[in-house]
């Protein structure tokens, strides 16, 4: 029995939001009370977006109305929600990059001095400090955020919602880019928030977190509420139910490979110049081999430095048995792929076509005389989009309107397209939501079912035991373990990622 | 050993701060060494203080071009509109006016005209290029147009005496550049202005989420820029002891070349202010040192192209290593 919980702190009515030929809410209602984690989920495209765009007073509802503790009020700005109270933790990040820490939390809130329009850099720092503290970054708050990884830019981010004091937080997906420590760390800031009584609207994409966490639930699809539950009466299969309107296994199987091919990948006691030494790492045809770690654990830096995009000091690479030296343009012509985690900023070419991003790394084989084909591109990247399933209505479609798994299929085909034989996925699922990721799975399975080989770093643990026929776990820069596929258990990594023996 | 020969023995240290200088500095401290040894006269206090004194004005129009370039912008419209405000006091002045008067008008010319660029670069959202394109062509016709083409001349002795005169033994137009450097270092680093800055360059969607009015910054950036050159045209007017409606005409190329050497980034939202400075003295030292050297103007013009490319490359040398 759900109890009586007051009047809520904000009350969403009917609100509907419309974009030439697209319904992005219908007729939602949702409220937000104090004191409780209100779990916000929905496929990509769901609605999701746009609703925190209107709590925020970035869109204007085309219908409907908002209740701040039973009051109608009008949401028309980010000022005027500042202004009741509300505070949102963006996904995509909105940091300036040469402001320091400080600075970026307390954009547009600078703490005033005596003198008019000076800011008071000591009282602001020293708040930070505290707000750091909380979340246990250990950063001095003078560094300018465009040196921060992506796990510490999401720590700032988050600071700077808290710093706000706000009475309803919205979090869109926090945890995406923070390690198992750090999501531990904000979440026991989260149940502290909690006791005192704020409101948390929190958009998550994955299902442990929702029963950790949640006190109530609403699922939306295609723009309308098709769920509103409490935790402790559905379980994670009706909620995926609700989510995509049909059954999917959210735990990926594939068929593990038993006789692994040809040595694709080998390095021999690989340093490079941004912190990794002494690695170690076998992966063959027809396998899938993860590399583990927490953020920061140098997974991203192994990736790197096989391409030959950061400085080998120490040992080295060999693709097929061939030593590799140089940069990505060697590597590339050897057949490496790296797939980027950041896919917006190195992946595609979000303002080209799909066409325009399936061939561009392969200009050069597919047009030896120099000059553009029309005839050939377009059946080459016909040809992709059939493989690939591209879910795009033409090959001249800009990749930016495809969604996140589509944009994946499209930096794979490119590769593909490129003689790519051993690929290096980095954090291939971030950002993408539950349907697309069996998908982004079944791609990566079908490519070494072609006798590709593949290297799949991830921070999800369940993602490395499901999919990986085997894995390598990374601490502080070098190899900490390797897992066979009998041993590959979430507690088996973690224990070697945290040294806990 | 003592804790200081340690530091200055050690050959990372020392690598590393070398790394950390600027190619800026190089590049100034080899043009001092170049032309002190072809120039005897070139070491001399008289002539270093006239690097200062002509270097000035162009760093009253490198400042705020700083910033403007750090939002993402150029103001291209700079010289003319100094130029116009230089003519307009001139023709106050030769009316009988008031120097605080006329200096006000000035002002007033180059405020309007920044009012002017930043409404079309934030609110009608056009290129800055060309916005300060067009501010440039009206300024520039302006100036010839109030003056027939001509110099305006007998605008008094105080000015000219401004020019030579100096406070606590500063030379003015010393005073007047180490003035508007502390002012525009308080603007950059310790105000909300300043703060903001950085946000229209580095991620303006930032700040308007956070709730700021960002096109009123964004417009007050050049309306910095316009009341810099309303200021500076009092330093042009009283230097040429006239107003000519060509006397700083292509002082914003100095001013970008300035800002490019000083280590600004074109398109991230970084800049750095004392390297403007350093920027400044670069041009000034290279344009004065040249003029010893007898180089024809014509030639100076392309040295100091040839500073912007070095100055960059040096740069971009040290950021690979």
């Amino acid at each position: 029995m759900p109890l009586d919980r007051g009047t809520p702190v904000l009350e969403l009515r009917g609100i509907s939001k419309l974009f030439p030929g697209v319904r992005a809410l219908d007729d939602v209602s949702f409220t937000i009370h104090a004191g409780e984690v209100h779990m916000l989920l929905g496929e990509n495209g769901a609605g999701k977006s746009s609703l925190i765009k209107v709590l925020y007073g970035a869109y204007a509802a085309d219908a409907g109305e908002i209740l701040h503790h039973g009051r109608k009020v009008t949401i028309a700005s980010p000022a005027d929600a500042r202004r009741l109270g509300v505070a949102v933790i963006f996904q995509e990040f909105s940091l300036v990059p040469f402001l320091d820490i400080a600075q970026n939390i307390f954009l547009g809130r600078e703490f005033a001095s005596r003198v008019p329009g000076h800011i008071d850099h000591r009282g602001m720092h020293l708040e930070a400090a505290k707000l750091l503290d909380l979340l246990g970054m250990e950063q001095d708050t003078r560094t300018k955020v465009h040196r921060l990884g992506v796990a510490q830019q999401q720590l700032v981010e988050i600071a700077k919602a808290l710093s706000q004091h706000a009475s309803v937080l919205v979090m869109d997906e926090p945890t995406a880019a923070l390690s198992e420590h750090e999501t531990d760390r904000l979440f026991k800031v989260i149940r502290r928030l909690k006791q005192e009584g704020v409101a948390i609207v929190y958009i998550s994409h994955r299902l442990a977190e929702v029963f950790e966490l949640g006190d109530r639930i609403t699922v939306l699809r295609d723009g309308r509420k098709v769920g509103s539950l409490l935790p402790s009466e559905t379980t994670p299969d009706e909620l995926v139910h609700l989510m995509v309107g049909r059954a999917v296994d959210t735990s990926y199987a594939r068929e593990f490979c038993a006789l692994p091919g040809e040595l694709a990948l080998e390095t021999i006691d690989l340093g490079s110049d941004h912190g990794i030494s002494g690695v170690n790492i076998e992966v063959r045809t027809g396998e899938i081999v993860g590399l583990a770690g927490l953020v920061g654990a140098g997974r991203t830096e192994v990736a790197r430095a096989i391409f030959g995009a950061d400085k080998v000091t120490h040992g080295e690479v060999r693709i097929f048995g061939q030593p590799i030296g140089g940069g990505p343009d060697v590597s590339t012509r050897r057949g490496v792929a790296l797939i980027p985690e950041n896919r917006k900023q190195e992946g595609v070419a979000l303002i080209r076509s799909v066409q325009d991003n399936l061939l561009l790394a392969s200009l050069a084989r597919l047009f030896p005389r120099g000059w553009f084909d029309p005839a050939v591109g377009r059946r080459v990247s016909v040809q992709k989009i059939d493989e690939l399933r591209i879910a795009t209505p033409s090959p001249l479609r800009l990749v930016r309107y495809l969604s996140g798994g589509n944009q994946q299929k499209v930096v794979v085909g490119k590769w593909l397209n490129a003689g790519g034989k051993l690929f290096i996925f980095d954090e291939p699922t971030r950002g993408i939501d539950v349907g697309a990721k069996a998908e982004i799975f079944n791609l990566i399975g079908e490519l070494v079912g072609r006798g590709a080989a593949v290297l799949m770093i991830s921070s999800e643990l369940l993602e490395i035991v499901h999919v990986c026929d085997r894995a390598y776990v990374m601490r502080g820069g070098r190899v900490a373990g390797h897992l066979r596929r009998a041993d590959l258990t979430e507690a088996g990594i973690l224990r070697l990622a945290m040294h806990h023996e | 050993m003592s804790e200081t020969s340690a530091l200055a023995l050690r050959p990372g240290r020392l690598r590393a701060a070398l790394a950390a200088t600027p190619g800026v500095a190089y590049i100034l401290l080899l043009m001092v060494v170049v032309f002190g040894a072809t120039s005897k006269y070139f070491l001399s206090g008289a002539n270093l203080l006239n690097v200062g004194m002509q270097s000035a004005i162009l760093l009253m129009i490198a400042l705020p071009m700083t910033l403007i370039i750090m939002s993402e912008g150029l103001d291209i419209s700079l010289g003319a509109v100094l130029t116009l405000c230089s003519v307009v006091l001139a023709l106050m002045l030769v009316r009988g006016s008031g120097l605080p008067v006329a200096l006000a008008a000035a002002v007033a010319v180059g405020l309007a005209f920044g009012l002017a660029n930043g409404l079309l670069v934030s609110v009608v959202n056009m290129p800055p290029f060309v916005a300060t394109l067009g501010t440039f062509g009206m300024a520039q016709g302006l100036a010839l147009a109030v003056t027939d083409g001509q110099s305006v001349v007998g605008i008094g002795e105080t000015v000219q005496t401004i020019y030579a005169g100096g406070v606590f033994g500063v030379p003015i137009p010393i005073a007047f550049a180490l003035g508007s450097y502390a002012f525009s270092h308080w603007l950059l680093y310790h105000t909300r202005f300043g703060s903001y800055v950085f946000a229209i360059g580095g991620n303006r969607e930032a700040l308007v989420l956070a709730g700021v009015r960002a096109n009123l910054y964004h417009i007050g950036i050049y309306v910095f820029g316009g009341c810099m050159a309303g200021l500076a045209a009092l330093l042009l007017t009283a230097r040429m002891n006239s107003g000519h409606p060509t006397a700083a005409i292509g002082i914003e190329f100095d001013a970008i070349v300035a800002v490019a050497i000083g280590g600004t980034s074109f398109e991230r939202g970084d800049g750095w202010l004392f390297g403007t400075v350093l920027g400044t003295f670069a041009v000034g030292v290279m344009r004065n040192g040249l003029n010893l050297l007898g180089v024809p103007s014509s030639l100076q013009v392309v040295s100091i192209g040839l500073l912007v490319i070095i100055a960059l490359f040096v740069d971009g040398l040290k950021q690979r290593t």
